[in-house]
């Protein structure tokens, strides 16, 4: 057994190419980081010193579309996966990614989609906050401002998915602070920090302005919770500043359908009759569109 | 009035308008701008979710709740005591770049009451797009909600600067909407359309010109070139119909569907069921609005739009032999493909070795995306029953309409008078849910 650590797709893709020129079948490698030490055996050759049988090694490019995705979730069992089915494509079946029901294969599919749905919803719920910065050189004090949101995403994806923002917000200076690494955008430069712990503490007034669009466009006759939660799981709640409002919405939504049905609040003046100017202007129209429609 | 005050107002006035889609734009980014904001020709990205399940895609708000209509079905009528209240121009424009800013919107859909005259309030609502674009280069979506009434240069300016507009046809008749909106024209609303249509279609038209021009030309003619395109409302128009306020059957909404998809090049019709709103005309039915009746609209739609059914073959019709449902209605307890399926037993079962893609569609519980599997596996090995699984279908629902190269017991329930209860039993179960 062959233990190997590795932690990008490019470095697998090295890793992967030494093995597989040199026939090393996929049950010969251990790619889970985490048991390195029970899976070593002392005695063995280096890899590189085994003779190379392959020379040449075709591989359809989809797998490596394939591979950028998965490489992005967040379970080291992807190298290994990928090792298989990249082994099986160059030695069995050239046309295995088609085949959708194999198990492998399914496999690889169901974590690319996971990590494109979470790519996804990382553009959807990042939430910015905005913080004045004061800078003073040469005693004059200027402020900017500087955008930074805090995200958890489901997978490693904070590298892969920052260009969208880039595009989005390219005039503006941001990051997004995440436990896997942090992504800063200074208008000139994408760059890159270690992940932090815990959300910075900032609080930026606009979210009050956001809460009331939120409660207010909320239709309370409407209650689907479920459909709500299947496109907004629980685990992105508490990283959005709306989801305190969830429960309270959903209370109150009883009461509130019932006002909407009960027609006793109906006017009891009727406002056209009492109104000339809007008695005016629709007679008005009513002409208007009597001429128009025998046009 | 306060900020915060108006916004709660014109959102509430906004809430009963189903759309909320930001998709199928030009691909546009900030880069090379001085503004914020990008959209794809792609799907959309939803911000947010309410526990009405809708999505929060873009900042829908109405310009005004002031109005001089009298549409008996909508919570600002002239007679309705609502409380009232108008944004300025500035107000909503940088609501729209504050929430943006935050990626709390992909943009604004903006939508208004009549006030003073058609044309004033249209020219209202081209302010606010033409100063997000124009003054702070705002590149993200918008989605306007054109007033029928409304000028032609309006209409065409309009276009220039959303992504998207829409006209409602309200209600499904042309007896309904003069019943319930009195000062709505059909014969102006379809005009207005048509404008769009051929503004949206010479759009389209210029784009692609350009784009031949640019892949078959060198760099210096390419700037050139590109400028002279014309660019209007590149995600299409779109429309929304009431469903439950009038009488008006699915077969006759799904008839008017068929025909603004065809004749107006929709890009999308919305359906939106009739909800109880405070304060409510008296002709109106007071209840809880027909959530599952839209939901199989919404199925009966996309069964039109990509699935290759024909409105005759997705209502029912009283001459029907298996039919329990009022004529011309869809059947509530399962789902437009399935009621067809339950109807036309003799088209199963389908063999899933050998149907065309067009046949597979037709099975219920298989969507474009399971037969799309099902060719690209059965390419590999003759598929049995249970490979159907693994192309991530749910086997319950296709088992009886098809047959496969190992043998299929299920298939037995195709004979069998109650098979709808078979499905009904699971469906109440997830209905349940709503």
């Amino acid at each position: 057994m062959i233990a190997i650590q590795v932690n990008t797709l490019s470095e697998w893709r090295k890793q992967a190419r030494e093995l597989l020129i040199r026939g090393v079948t996929p049950n010969d490698v251990a790619w889970d980081s985490q048991q390195h030490s029970l899976f070593v055996d002392d005695g063995q050759v280096p890899i590189v010193a085994k003779p190379i049988i392959h020379h040449q090694l075709r591989i359809p490019q989809a797998f490596f579309g394939l591979a950028d995705s998965v490489a992005c979730f967040r379970d080291d069992r992807k190298w290994s996966l990928l090792y298989s089915v990249a082994w099986r494509l160059l030695f069995e079946d050239k046309g295995l990614l088609g085949m959708v029901i194999d198990t492998q294969v399914s496999q690889l599919l169901a974590m690319q989609k996971s990590v494109s749905r979470d790519k996804h919803k990382m553009a959807a719920f990042v939430r910015f906050k905005r913080v004045n910065i004061i800078t003073s050189e040469n005693d004059t004090a200027t402020t900017y401002e500087h955008y930074v949101a805090w995200f958890e995403p489901g997978h490693l994806i904070v590298r892969e998915k920052s260009p969208f923002f880039r595009k989005r917000f390219s005039n503006m200076c941001w990051s997004i602070l995440t436990p896997d690494l942090c992504a800063h955008w200074d208008k000139r430069e994408l760059t890159f920090t270690k992940g932090i712990a815990k959300p910075p503490n900032i609080e930026d007034d606009l979210e009050d302005l956001w809460l009331t669009y939120y409660k207010h466009i909320f239709n309370p006759a409407r209650l689907k919770i479920k459909a709500m939660q299947s496109e907004m799981p629980k685990k992105y709640w508490k990283n959005l500043p709306e989801a305190v409002l969830i429960k309270s919405l959903i209370n109150r939504s009883g009461s509130q359908l019932d006002e909407m049905i009960d027609k006793s609040s109906a006017p009891s003046i009727n406002r056209i009759t009492k109104s000339t100017f809007v008695r005016q202007k629709q007679a008005l129209l009513r002409s208007k569109s009597s001429r128009d429609s025998t046009v | 009035m306060k900020l915060q005050q108006k916004l709660a107002i014109l959102a509430d006035a906004a809430k009963y308008d189903a759309s909320c889609a930001s998709s199928g734009s030009t691909n546009k980014s900030s880069k090379n701008g001085k503004g914020v904001g990008s959209t794809s020709s792609g799907m959309g990205i939803c911000h947010s979710y309410t526990p009405d399940g809708r999505c929060i895609s873009l900042l829908k708000v109405l310009f005004t709740n002031f109005c001089i209509y009298e549409c008996s079905y909508c919570i600002n009528r002239a007679s309705s005591p609502v409380e009232r209240a108008r944004f300025t121009v500035e107000e909503v424009v940088n609501l729209t770049i504050d929430f943006y800013k935050r990626n709390y919107i992909e943009g604004l859909f903006l939508s208004s009451g009549i006030i003073q005259s058609s044309d004033y309030t249209m020219e209202q609502l081209v302010s606010v797009a033409r100063e997000l674009r124009k003054t702070h280069d705002f590149r993200g979506y918008i989605h306007l909600k054109t007033i029928p009434d409304a000028s032609p240069e309006l209409l065409r300016m309009a276009g220039l600067y959303a992504d998207r507009l829409s006209i409602n046809v309200e209600l499904p008749s042309k007896q309904s909407l003069a019943l319930y909106a009195p000062e709505k024209n059909p014969a102006t609303i379809k005009k207005s359309m048509i404008v769009l249509r051929d503004h949206i279609d010479e759009s389209k038209e210029s784009r692609k010109k350009s784009k031949k021009i640019i892949s078959s030309s060198s760099g210096s003619v390419q700037k050139n070139k590109q400028s002279s395109k014309f660019i209007y409302s590149p995600a299409g128009q779109s429309t929304q119909m009431i469903i439950g306020a009038d009488q008006s059957s699915d077969a006759k909404i799904l008839t008017l569907s068929n025909n603004l998809y065809s004749k107006y090049n929709m890009r999308r019709v919305y359906y939106s069921a009739f909800s109880p709103i405070p304060h409510s005309a008296e002709q109106l039915p007071a209840q809880s609005p027909p959530l599952i009746r839209e939901h199989r609209l919404y199925q009966a739609d996309w069964l039109l739009r990509f699935y290759g059914f024909d409105v005759n073959e997705i209502t029912a019709s009283s001459t029907a032999v298996n039919d329990s449902g009022p004529a011309g209605m869809l059947d509530l307890d399962v789902d437009p493909k399935l009621a067809w399926a339950l109807r036309n037993r003799h088209f199963f079962p389908v063999n899933i070795n050998t149907a065309t893609r067009e046949i597979l569609l037709r099975v219920p519980g298989i969507g474009a995306i399971g037969a799309n599997k099902i060719i690209k596996s059965r390419r590999f090995k003759q598929l049995r029953v249970m490979d159907v699984a693994k192309c991530g279908l749910s086997i319950k629902k296709i088992e009886p309409f098809i047959e496969a190269v190992d043998a299929n017991p299920a298939c037995r329930l195709l004979e069998d008078e109650n098979l709808k209860q078979y499905f009904i039993k699971k469906e109440s179960a997830q209905m349940t849910l709503f």
